[in-house]
């Protein structure tokens, strides 16, 4: 008995995150592959990291290019660097 | 006088640095090679004046607000500890980006000098920079550099001697000093980017945007298929096996071995019969003995570390980062972990080490407790004596070796993963892709001798230490009489390391030899060989065919009585359990946590048990039908082991359950 309200709930919060992923705003992960695209917004409750991403020259107003999708990473062109990022730090790069 | 170098993550600091030092620091071409600072002195032939010149080589950085813990060292050093002037490197293919950082050290109050480094690659990409006109509007001195051929050097190191005292003004006047006012600092970080945007504009020209599809990213999207990047890797590992181990490395270890025999004999001849027949023993032995079996490995991990450092130099690694994250993240790693592992190929202690990247507890503790399990350089003899020895030195095994530790360690996450239930915890992953450039046969070279180098002195020191001890406490009895001819058992290594080799029975090795010779593994992994060679009293494990002539007793295999099913049990057992006490005290330092580091060694003793076993057991099967020796204790320890893990797994979902209950 117990156990089934566990799952129940395990199963709504899995029903939760499926049903965000549809709202969601236009970002890196769906981007086409050689276009230019200007960064809206870095969407990350994590500072450090926006922080970070920042001092890479990846910030709101910057211009991004995905290069290529590698496994399930993201070649990104930022100023004259390419970097590697996964999909979820690419989900966090409005454009 | 003492200099900073400074600059973001693969501009190339270690690389100068060894070059005006003449030291030797790992280098490797991927963002966070360098954790800690190093320092040194300027080489004589590069300080022109009186006094000696200190250089502090720091860990790279993006900007003076660090983001990671070997980023603060930096920017507590250039803050804190005065350095007289900074060297600041300079990527010269990315000064859009990098300017950042000048920018903010200008402010500092100490001398700058701006090392344009890889200026060898600017004329290949197509990007011209008005070096003048940048020092101009840097406000310091701007010298062009490339630290892998040691052009600009000298001119640098010169110009520091004399900017020394002289401080420059910042170009942007940003207010360095710690802005309380978080929007006050958002406002001036986005300004000084627009200054170094405006900067970059009137200095460089470039023919080709950097954001266009280049040769480059084509050959990325093939090495870092989702499908191929695998296999890559595979036949990558494969061939530098095969080539150290099968063909070229056992060239030079034949030569090698013939000069230690040639040695033993001389010493042999030199000791006469007057020598007490005790003390030759040990020497001869012992000492020459377990040291020479450990140096003969020595021209096949030379030529084993040529070629990693090659692969290393080449930007390869960090795509193999990029391929291992997908795997790694769905056992709550990141594909940072892959940096320590790569790194522990050398050695886990700096592997280890290196796992300081990460900045999650959890994540970090994590693969500080499984990097130990990548075969180190130490490992490598004992891999390529049981690839010699059992199976006619097939690279395949070196191989499978690195794949299946990647395989507990991935195992071995999703087990921690299980048991922490932290899983869940958000991890970005993030890499620089650094440019592929063909890799430098001279570095290589450098970076081969000094492993080399340091391989002999741990050869020549805690190896021969060991080897005499072993050898001693096989030559003696309890009652300190010598063993007597066929009463092997009595002595005191046979003493202590048999109530062990009995828990090895079930793994297919219960001899009290082969048990001695993976408890001195954990002093030093080279020691397996090391003491294999003195309780077998075998010199020359690498041309196996002279030996079956010289001794007439069979081949080495027989006479250590394995069959090949039960010689890679015991390979593995040995390259899976608990690294060297060095190593674990690093896992000590960088876990931080008692119960993390009993967890670790427990688990690591788990697996190598739990691998042995499967393999010997299922191995006898298949190649004679029956199960080994043992088959049932062995089971049975097996299941203590995996039941342990499982209770730990269901009291962890017992507690999330009832976490989830009070949160509703």
């Amino acid at each position: 008995m117990e156990l089934a309200v566990v799952n129940n709930i395990i199963k709504s919060r899995y029903h939760n995150k499926k049903l965000s992923l549809v709202s969601e705003r236009p970002n890196l992960s769906e981007a086409v592959i050689n276009v230019p695209y200007i960064i809206k917004e870095v969407n990350t409750t994590d500072q450090n990291m926006k922080d970070f991403l920042f001092t890479l020259g990846c910030y709101e107003g910057e211009t991004v290019t995905v290069i290529s999708v590698l496994a399930d990473n993201y070649v990104i062109s930022v100023k004259d660097a390419r970097y590697s990022i996964d999909k979820d730090l690419a989900r966090t790069i409005l454009v | 006088m003492k200099i900073a170098l400074t600059g973001n993550p693969n501009s190339g600091k270690t690389t100068l640095f060894n070059a005006i030092t003449g030291k030797i620091e790992y280098v490797g071409n991927w963002p966070g090679v360098t954790i800690a600072k190093k320092e040194g002195d300027v080489k004589k032939a590069l300080n022109k004046g009186e006094s000696r010149i200190r250089v502090v080589d720091l860990p790279g950085t993006y900007s003076l607000s660090p983001f990671t813990g070997e980023e603060s060292i930096t920017s507590e050093f250039v803050k804190n500890e005065n350095p007289d002037v900074i060297i600041n490197i300079v990527d010269a293919t990315n000064l859009s980006r990098s300017l950042f950082f000048t920018t903010q050290l200008l402010e500092l109050g100490i001398p700058v000098i701006v090392a344009l480094n890889k200026c060898d690659l600017l004329h290949k990409k197509g990007i011209v920079i008005k070096r003048a006109e940048l020092a101009e509007k840097l406000g310091c001195l701007v010298i062009e550099t490339a630290s892998t051929q040691g052009h600009g050097l000298p001119e640098l190191i010169e110009q520091a001697r004399i900017v020394y005292g002289h401080q420059q003004t910042a170009p942007f006047p940003g207010l360095n000093a710690n802005v309380k006012d978080h929007a006050a600092d958002d406002r001036i970080k986005h300004e000084r980017f627009a200054f170094v945007e405006q900067l970059v504009k009137v200095v460089e020209m470039r023919n080709v945007a950097s954001n266009k599809q280049t040769g480059q990213d084509a050959a990325d999207r093939i090495i870092a298929h989702r499908v191929l990047g695998i296999p890559i890797f595979a036949a990558v590992i494969y061939v530098v096996f095969s080539i150290s181990q099968t063909h070229v490395g056992p060239l030079f270890a034949d030569y090698l071995v013939g000069w230690i025999d040639s040695f033993y004999e001389y010493v042999e001849g030199l000791m006469g019969a007057d020598v007490s027949p005790v003390l030759s023993s040990l020497l001869l032995d012992g000492i020459i003995g377990g040291v020479g079996a450990v140096m003969g490995f020595l021209p096949l991990i030379m030529v084993l570390f040529f070629l990693l450092a090659l692969l290393e130099d080449s930007g390869y690694m960090a795509r193999v980062a990029v391929v291992m994250d997908r795997y790694l993240k769905r056992v709550g790693l990141s594909g940072k972990s892959i940096i320590p592992m790569v790194i522990g190929t050398g050695c886990a202690i700096p592997g280890v080490m290196a796992t300081r990247t990460i900045r999650d507890d959890r994540q970090r503790r994590t693969t500080a407790m499984l990097t130990p399990f990548m075969p180190c350089g130490a490992k490598l003899p004992v891999i390529a004596l049981f690839a010699g020895v059992f199976f006619s030195d097939a690279a395949w095994v070196g191989t499978a070796m690195y794949f299946v530790a990647i395989l507990i360690i991935i195992t071995g996450a999703l087990i921690v993963k299980r048991i922490t239930n932290e899983g869940s915890a958000k991890s970005y992953f993030i890499m620089e892709l650094p440019d592929y450039r063909l890799p430098s046969l001279k570095r290589a070279f450098i970076s081969m001798i000094s492993r080399a180098k340091a391989f002999i002195i741990r050869a020549a020191t805690i190896i021969l230490l060991c080897n005499a001890v072993v050898h001693l406490m096989q030559t003696f009895t309890w009652s300190f009489q010598v063993v007597e001819p066929g009463m092997e058992n009595t002595s005191i290594l046979a003493g202590i390391a048999s109530p062990f080799a009995f828990l090895l029975i079930p793994l297919g090795f219960g001899a009290w030899q082969l048990a001695a010779a993976a408890i001195a593994g954990f002093i030093a992994k080279e020691n397996v060989v090391g003491v294999l060679a003195v309780v077998y009293s075998i010199t020359n494990f690498i041309d196996t065919e002279e030996f079956v002539l010289l001794s007439g007793a069979g081949d080495v295999a027989a006479v250590m009585g394995l069959t090949s099913v039960a010689a890679l049990a015991y390979l593995m057992f040995n390259l899976f359990t608990p690294p060297c006490f060095a190593a674990i005290g690093a896992m000590n330092a960088e876990m931080d946590s008692r119960n993390w580091l009993w967890a670790g060694i427990g688990f690591q003793f788990g697996v190598g048990y739990t691998v042995a076993y499967f393999v010997y057991q299922v191995g006898t099967l298949m190649t004679t039908g029956n199960f080994g020796a043992g088959v049932i204790p062995g089971l049975l320890g097996v299941m203590f082991i995996a039941g342990v893990i499982v209770f730990l797994i269901r009291r962890n979902d017992h507690k999330s359950k009832i976490e989830l209950k009070e949160a509703v």
